[in-house]
């Protein structure tokens, strides 16, 4: 096979289908097709998404809220930047913690020679930050206070022209007492004209209010990016100052070796002391050697940031796969094999199948809880603790909630696909069994669950699908760090900055859940003996 | 010696409104050790009911079929059966397939001598250059050798083909029937085909069974194909008694598949053929 094929092969299996036109094209085959083919598998879906942004950055800042308005599509991109920036800083401050010696050093000096070139950088911005400000007074005044006057003359006026009209009619109404039916209804006439003026004065000065109000409402882009760039620029300056102290004074080594240095005087003073000092010197010791040994293997605390919670969220969603898989695979195969046991098994699945994760993890935290009265000392809990990476995620009972939640939400659709494969055993291949005389074990592994193999994916894929969307809602009510953790702490912070983080949670977890789907299609695929697994 | 008796097997199946619907009734037949059995009649009749029950794959509501020795109670091993569609697990390979039942049947024999009779059924096939290749990798009549190569892989003492070379062009059946009578020829092992080709069986068979029509079928007649072993197609086909054979075959699907008599017996010396034979009507 040529290497094209072998391209477009992967391709297939992969589910990229928009990218064969691509490669067909770049060997030349039938360009016409090829260029038709990318325009609707690529330049379609790409002018479409071009579209959703571009309606997005006009509507929402149409809509206010007390975050602010609906971010923009490039808020959201620096919001990105922002969870970004904090990522780094936090990483850099636990790994320069634990710097020693000569690396300790040269990092010290260049966050010291950073931390001026931030000084400078910041004093530049700022003054940027007052152009700014008041070239949008500048301009504030001479588009809002124009349309404030046009507006107030108009209201005076127009109240002045009522009050006059107003004032006539009555006059005249005074000396309609013995007037002629004709000259009263000429009156009524004119009180009528009288009211239409006074509604279209209405009108002119609703309109002139709204300009008004309109001018008032321009925001200042420089202003707003001045503003942003100052706000960095002081977070960086922060961090720096945390840094330098983290490298210098507070740095894990230095720390050590000051606390060595008392010791040894301490034991220089202790063994030449005399009683009265003995004791307050000996216990001086014992805690100074304490001290060293818990110093020794400390770390920075360091609080959990988008990326490493994004980690753990995996880490729960298969947890919980693994677990549905593990029990729905055996029952499923079970509720294929056996009419009876399928009997037995549909009214719990009718039945558990449409209740909601909101339900399920309060009800699982609380058993969950029952078997971990105390997590700190747990057993099960302290092995995770031992297991390479995993430790680093704190395996806690709320993760374990979530896990068996995503379990429960998910389990079902594997356990349908995997009893309707089962059920779908070709009867032909059945009879081939009972000619060969096939035992059970061997009719189980070398027939049925080849069959169902391709449907079972098929709802492993859906699973999947279903616990990563139930993952986030589990997180955010257990609060168990994780992405949800971080979109209900984003909600409760509730300032704009972190109403923009928001949205960027939406396309991480859209991006993963199609990975996630992604890497289940190729698996479907590749056991799939004839038939096309539908990509979308 | 006889290898199979067949006495009054019948076949009843119950209709959705609980009524029985009698597909074969009273089917009375034994087969010689080394025979090769057709048996044809009009689609429906039941050819293929008779076969499933001697496979042990359908059961018998009446009547019983004795294999060696002792009445058969299901399937098994030793009556292996080429379906019509070949029925390859499509995750495995050729010989993968074929060792499914060689490991199944043969679980004292070691890898190596299984695998060797594996590796023998599939050249027996000629297929000794396609054995790593997976069913959809494969034509419709490799995959039908692939089908023949399992089932004489099991050494049965009866093979049942089930219109084996139905669905396969007309080239490819002419090749596989060779195949078959080769390895016959070598093994021989009792044969019972269904088939509704009368080249096929004329040229394949010792014995030919014709069915009555359904329902209720039965035998009609039973003509002896009397050709030396080995065959050859061509020279057989120069042969005036070849078609005769046809014709008798034919004249029975024709006219007289619908008659019900007791069984005649013809071979070379009462054929009946299209012109000259006076058939007596039905009782
Ligand atoms: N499972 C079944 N239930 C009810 N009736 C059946 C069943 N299987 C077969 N029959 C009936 O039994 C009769 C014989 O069927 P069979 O399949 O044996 O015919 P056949 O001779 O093999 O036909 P063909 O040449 O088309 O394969 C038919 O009338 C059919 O409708
Ligand atoms: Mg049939």
């Amino acid at each position: 096979m040529s290497a094209k094929y072998t391209i477009l092969k992967g391709i297939d299996i992969a589910g990229l289908n928009f990218l064969s036109p691509v490669v067909r094209l770049a060997t030349g085959e039938e360009p016409a097709k090829q260029m038709k083919e990318i325009g609707r598998l690529i330049v379609i879906p790409t002018l479409a998404f071009l579209a959703f942004f571009w309606l997005w950055a006009v509507v929402a800042p149409k809509h206010r809220t007390k975050s602010g308005e609906v971010p923009t599509p490039s808020v959201v991109w620096d919001a990105r930047a922002g969870i970004w920036r904090f990522h780094n800083y936090e990483t850099a401050k636990q790994d320069g913690f634990l710097l020693q010696g000569k690396e300790r050093e040269t990092e010290l000096a260049r966050a010291t020679a950073r931390i001026a070139e931030v000084g400078m950088l910041e004093k530049i911005a700022r003054q940027q930050l007052t152009a700014a400000r008041e070239a949008s007074t500048v301009k504030f005044d001479t588009t809002v206070a124009p349309a404030k006057n046009a507006y107030d003359t108009l209201r005076e006026i127009s109240r002045e022209s009522r009050k006059g009209r107003t004032a006539a009619l009555k006059a005249e109404a005074a000396t309609l007492n013995t007037a002629t039916e004709e000259a009263r209804l000429a009156f009524l006439q004119k009180l009528r004209d009288t009211q239409a003026r006074t509604e279209i004065d209405k009108l002119e000065l609703a309109k002139l209010k709204d300009r008004y109000e309109e001018a008032q409402e321009i925001t200042f882009p420089e202003v707003k990016d001045a503003t942003r760039a100052n706000t960095v620029l002081a977070e960086e300056k922060q961090f720096l100052v945390k840094y330098i102290d983290m490298l210098g004074k507070d740095s894990r080594e230095l720390k050590l070796a000051a606390a060595k240095t008392k010791l040894k005087e301490t034991r220089t003073s202790f063994l030449t002391a005399t009683e009265g000092d003995l004791y307050r010197l000996g216990s001086g010791i014992i805690k100074n050697e304490k001290f060293i040994k818990t110093t020794a293997s400390s770390k920075y605390a360091k609080p959990w940031t988008l990326p490493k919670q994004i980690v753990r969220s995996l880490l729960c969603v298969f947890a919980g796969f693994l677990l549905a898989s593990a029990i729905a695979i055996p029952i499923g195969i079970l509720c294929g094999l056996s009419a009876t046991f399928m009997a037995a098994m549909t009214p719990f699945i009718a039945l558990f199948k449409p209740v909601s994760p909101l339900v399920w993890l309060p009800i699982i935290m609380i058993i969950i809880g029952g078997f971990m009265p105390d997590p700190e000392n747990n057993a099960f809990l302290m092995f995770f603790d031992k297991v390479p990476f995993i430790k680093n995620y704190k395996i806690d009972p709320m993760f374990l909630s979530s896990a068996v939640t995503v379990a429960l939400c998910s389990l079902w659709a594997t356990l349908v696909n995997t009893a309707l494969g089962v059920g779908a055993v070709d009867k032909d291949h059945m009879n081939v069994a009972r000619v060969l005389r096939l035992g059970f074990w061997s009719r189980l592994f070398k027939i049925v669950i080849p069959t169902a193999l391709p449907l079972i994916f098929a709802g492993l894929r859906i699973s999947l699908g279903v616990g990563w969307m139930v993952l986030v809602a589990a997180e955010i009510l257990s609060t168990s760090e994780g992405i949800g953790k971080f979109v209900n702490d984003m909600y409760t912070n509730g300032s704009s900055e972190s109403f923009a983080q928001m949205f960027v949670v939406v396309f991480i977890v859209g991006i993963i859940g199609m990975l996630l789907d992604r890497i289940m299609v190729v698996f479907q695929r590749l056991v799939s003996f004839d038939s096309a697994v539908p990509a979308g | 010696m006889r290898q199979v008796e067949i006495f009054n097997l019948t076949k009843s199946y119950p209709n959705p409104y609980g009524e029985t619907f009698r597909a074969v009734v009273d089917f009375n037949l034994n087969i010689e050790k080394g025979e090769f059995v057709g048996l044809i009649g009009h689609s429906g009749c039941g050819k293929s009911t008779v076969l499933t029950m001697l496979a042990g794959l359908n059961e018998i509501s009446d009547g019983g079929i004795i294999v060696g020795d002792s009445e058969i109670t299901g399937a098994g091993p030793d009556r292996a059966v080429v379906f019509q569609s070949p029925c390859l697990m499509p995750w495995m390979t050729a010989f993968g397939n074929v060792m499914l039942g060689v490991n199944n049947v043969y679980p004292h024999a070691t890898k190596a001598q299984r695998k060797q009779i594996a590796e023998y059924a599939l050249c027996a096939v000629g297929l000794a250059d396609s054995m790593n290749k997976r069913p959809t990798e494969m034509s419709g009549g490799m995959q039908q050798r692939v089908g023949i190569a399992r089932a004489i892989a099991l050494k049965p003492t009866v093979l049942l083909l089930d219109e084996p070379f139905g669905r396969l062009d007309s080239l490819t059946r002419m090749e596989l029937q060779d195949v078959i009578l080769e390895i016959l020829d070598r093994e021989k092992i009792t044969t019972v085909l269904v088939s509704h080709d009368v080249d096929e069986v004329v040229f394949l068979c010792d014995r030919v069974v014709m069915m009555t029509n359904g329902p209720a079928a039965t035998i009609g007649e039973i003509l002896s194909i009397d050709f030396e072993r080995p065959r050859e197609r061509t020279s057989m086909m120069k042969d005036p008694l070849y078609y005769q054979c046809l014709d008798h075959l034919l004249s029975y699907l024709t006219e007289r598949a619908h008659l019900r008599t007791d069984p005649r017996i013809h071979d070379s010396s009462n054929l009946l053929g299209f012109t000259g034979a006076k058939v007596e009507t039905a009782k």
